[in-house]
């Protein structure tokens, strides 16, 4: 059943390709090219001779920048994908982190690792053999695990009186699907960057009631079913023949 | 022979030489960063934090009838016996629903309730439950919701009291209680 979250993340994923496809058309209006050659062209597109492997390791440049902005987390990403074949990539990311909640009526700290896999693939089709950029489309499954503290907690109550009390340190599981667009673009010789949205659905959220984390890293908030996250990735690519 | 125009063209360019698609492509990336606007700020809570015990009053309209009629109550008082003394909450206007909560500190509470605010004697609710600590978020914290018991009553005003539904949360929607009135109130 498709829920409003849902709804949500698939059109954010259309309007990320709607903008990549508009950006695509303005480029191609600069092109005045017979509709013969076109073909032609399209056919030699179509068919790309491989001769090399390509290994891609990058690192999330947004993990600084939410570190930074916000003292209650704080996360590392490093990623990585292999081409397959026919535009198929295998995609691994994997990466650390934590988070602190220091309220008056909360407080615990939590510290997470966390690995995520699956596939993407190039939708638009490469230009040549040395053309690795694109607009990628991908699935991941991803699992967190999570150690929690001894978290401390305070029910007020105006009328009746507060109580307080506490909740043993815990080790936890975490286990997400993810929906992935984005693009990227080779700067320089094997120097890559791009970006991906992501949609993310919790699978077990019942083991999360007890006490969801403020924020798991590689998922995001854990007392969210559904969540919205971005990456920007900078990345090296190791090409080698076949 | 002219190639299709690409998304991002880099082709023949150097390391200074930045092209259109690369251009591009960083505008995009700009145009997302409003998306890390976050602090460390605390999320606002937007769920009642507090469970609500939400009460019917009702009366059977003759002594043969099998059915209810909702019992307007003109002029409501409901009295929390806390341990700071008596808590009132005093209804102006006429109503039939009523909203109190129970104690998170203890396994039962006590409340007052007159029909009028001139019209004496009370009467004493006697609330008897479970507590069930609950995490509502991390912007929330944690709050208790309660499984009732049993409920106990005296007999001025009010004929008995019924337990419709004893989960007791923070659903403001759910009826937990109907209170009979004496018809003669």
């Amino acid at each position: 059943m498709l829920t409003q979250s849902s709804l949500k993340y698939i059109f954010i994923l259309l309007f990320s390709f709607l903008l990549t496809g508009a950006v695509d058309a303005t480029a191609q209006q600069d092109t005045v090219v017979a509709a013969d050659t076109v073909a032609i062209a399209d056919s030699a597109v179509r068919k790309p001779e491989l001769t090399t492997h390509q290994l891609v390791v990058g690192f999330d440049i947004a993990g600084p920048l939410r570190n930074a902005l916000d003292a209650s987390r704080y996360g590392y990403e490093i990623a990585a994908d292999y081409y397959l074949h026919k535009e198929l990539y295998l995609a691994a990311e994997a990466g650390w982190g934590g988070c602190k909640a220091a309220y008056t009526d909360l407080k615990y700290t939590t510290t997470n690792a966390f690995l995520r896999l699956g596939f993407n693939k190039v939708l638009i089709a490469r230009e040549n053999s040395k053309d690795w950029g694109g607009l990628l489309l991908g699935l991941r499954l991803g699992a967190a695990s999570v150690g929690r503290s001894v978290a401390d907690y305070m029910v007020t109550d105006s009328l009746w009186g507060g109580s307080a009390g506490t909740l043993p340190a815990k080790n936890l599981g975490a286990y997400w699907v993810e929906v992935t667009a984005g693009v990227r673009v080779e700067l320089y010789k094997g120097l890559l960057a791009g970006w991906n949205v992501r949609g993310k659905f919790l699978l077990n959220t019942k083991q999360l009631e007890e006490l969801a984390p403020l924020n798991i890293s590689g998922y995001g908030r854990g007392d969210k079913n559904s969540v919205f996250d971005i990456n920007f990735y900078l990345s090296y690519a190791i090409r080698w023949g076949r | 022979m002219t190639k299709p125009a690409r998304f991002f063209r880099n082709a023949g360019c150097g390391w200074l030489c930045i092209d259109k698609g690369v251009i591009r492509a960083v505008w995009v990336m700009i145009a997302f960063l409003p998306l890390f606007s976050c602090t460390a700020e605390r999320q606002p809570c937007l769920t009642p934090k507090t469970a609500s015990l939400n009460i019917k009053c009702v009366h059977f309209s003759t002594d043969t009838a099998t059915t209810t009629v909702d019992t307007a109550l003109p002029m409501a008082v409901f009295g929390a016996l806390t341990a700071k003394g008596t808590q009132s909450v005093i209804y102006k206007g006429a109503s039939s629903a009523f909203t109190i909560s129970l104690s998170p500190v203890a396994d039962s509470c006590q409340w007052l309730v007159t029909t009028d605010s001139l019209n004496f004697p009370f009467d004493t609710l006697g609330f008897y439950y479970e507590r069930k600590l609950k995490f509502l978020s991390n912007a929330c914290g944690y709050t208790y919701f309660y499984a009732l018991t049993s409920v106990t009553t005296t007999h001025n005003n009010i004929d008995s009291v019924i337990i419709t539904n004893p989960s007791v949360t923070n659903d403001v929607n759910t009826k937990q209680l109907k209170i009979y009135i004496h018809p003669s109130f």
